[in-house]
């Protein structure tokens, strides 16, 4: 789908799928245009959770989310569109506009979204904190884009991507144990490769520790932005990521190509991709 | 409570998001990380006899000064600069950054933290040179994210002065 204003044109476009192995799905992602209202462009959300209120004018921002359930179904995928549902129920009762924003303004935005994390965090544990099997969880990876500044907020290992200037680059860094012990130095990258323990994640929503990361990036217009789950990142390397994001495609047609290389590649894991590619408006 | 944005700025690889990492998390990673676009950490300290919350903005380093976005930098109510005491060339871009920083967002209180002061046998900087910074107006310490040292000292000394009444150094 494409919007167009004065500066720019965004074309986002999202997918997922459940693989070739698991027998349901328990990611979930999330587009939303964010205004004085809120209007869900496409979701893999049960219509029940989407609240959807259609309107505004002009563009305000985007909400692009995407999150990996953990646990099992059905409790992983009922973590993931928690998470998704209850961003989308903040940002519908927000009810602003998010562009050029004052310092203090940002700073209560990015608290208030680490607060929703922490919000979902706490529902689950008091829900299902007694149990001994093992609790649902999910990743969060959030974009909220309201042009030129992306602002994210990420937990666990679903992943973010820029292309900048011809660039690739990781916006998000795995939460888990692998990079967590290679930061330290106790692994080697290729210990953490083959270690069984590397994909545990070391913070999530739902998890015995969360520790969202925030952040943000100002974007100019031919700039492209990939949010995934490790269903891509498993079988499709970063340089292959780079590559189709390079390719002179729509936002559909890349994220149709990236699932379809994950298929390829094994599909051992439920896949998601959201694409937003951008341009100067004409 | 009171809350004071912070911004870290250096050339790529100064070492700024090890010193939030230290700072905040009381960790070090020895794997390098590259920061795109800004990450941002908070911290609440003491200054002033009053609670205060810093939000550290740690941009991304860049090799060219002209590369750095200045949008970043808006609304910042200190600036801590940061050089790699093991590569020259980042100490003699620390003026150019300044000036870019002061054209952005005027005179705002700031420290440089001369980083990386665990590595004494590739340290490239002399007295002269910090005595050039204090000639500068710019205040100085050592620090080590990998050891910890002066890391505290440099926040608490840019808190401190983003906190002081208006007329005191800067």
């Amino acid at each position: 789908m494409i919007d167009t204003d004065a500066a720019v044109t965004l074309d986002v476009f999202g997918l997922t799928d459940r693989g070739l192995v698991r027998d349901g799905n328990e990611d979930h992602f999330l587009i939303a245009r964010v205004n004085k209202s809120v209007e869900v462009r496409q979701t893999s959300l049960p219509s029940a959770a989407v609240a959807q209120e259609f309107g505004g004018g002009g563009m305000g921002g985007y909400l692009l989310a995407v999150a990996d359930g953990v646990g099992g179904r059905p409790e992983g995928e009922q973590a993931s569109e928690r998470a998704l549902a209850a961003m989308l129920s903040y940002m519908g009762r927000a009810a602003t506009c998010f562009q050029s924003l004052e310092t203090s303004e940002e700073h209560a935005l990015l608290e208030k979204l680490e607060e929703v994390v922490r919000g979902v965090h706490a529902d689950l544990l008091a829900e299902y904190g007694g149990a001994t099997a093992r609790l649902p969880a999910t990743t969060l990876t959030l974009v909220l884009l309201a042009w030129p500044r992306a602002y994210h907020v990420q937990v666990g290992d679903s992943r973010a991507y820029v292309r900048r200037g011809g660039r690739v680059q990781r916006l998000t860094r795995d939460q888990n144990l692998g990079e967590y012990m290679v930061s330290l130095g106790a692994w080697t990258d290729e210990q953490a490769r083959m270690a069984s323990t590397a994909e545990t994640l070391s913070s999530a929503i739902g998890g015995s520790e969360l520790e969202p990361v925030v952040g943000l990036i100002d974007l100019a217009p031919g700039d492209s932005l990939l949010l995934c789950t490790d269903g891509l990142t498993k079988h499709v390397p970063d340089d292959e990521i780079a590559h189709a994001l390079a390719e002179p495609a729509s936002a559909e047609a890349t994220t149709r190509k990236l699932l379809s290389d994950a298929l390829a590649g094994g599909g051992t894991d439920n896949v998601t991709v959201l694409a937003v590619r951008t341009a100067a408006s004409e | 409570m009171l809350q004071k944005k912070i911004c870290m700025v250096g050339m790529f690889g100064t070492g700024k998001t090890c010193l939030v990492q230290r700072y905040v998390h009381s960790l070090f990673s020895v794997k390098y990380l590259t920061t795109v676009g800004v990450k941002i950490d908070r911290r609440e300290v003491q200054s002033g006899g009053q609670p205060v919350m810093l939000m550290l903005w740690d941009l991304e380093g860049r090799d060219e000064v002209r590369n750095i976005n200045p949008s970043y930098l808006k609304g910042a109510h200190g600036v801590l600069y940061v050089v790699d005491g093991t590569r020259r060339d980042t100490f003699e871009k620390l003026f150019e950054i300044r000036d870019l920083v002061k054209h952005t967002i005027g005179d705002v209180p700031s420290v440089v933290a001369l980083n990386k002061s665990d590595l004494t046998d590739q340290w490239t900087l002399a007295a002269a040179d910090e005595r050039r910074l204090g000639s500068e107006g710019l205040s100085a310490l050592q620090t080590s994210a990998k050891s910890g040292t002066g890391v505290e000292a440099a926040f608490q000394r840019l808190a401190d002065a983003t906190v002081a009444p208006t007329g005191a150094p800067r």
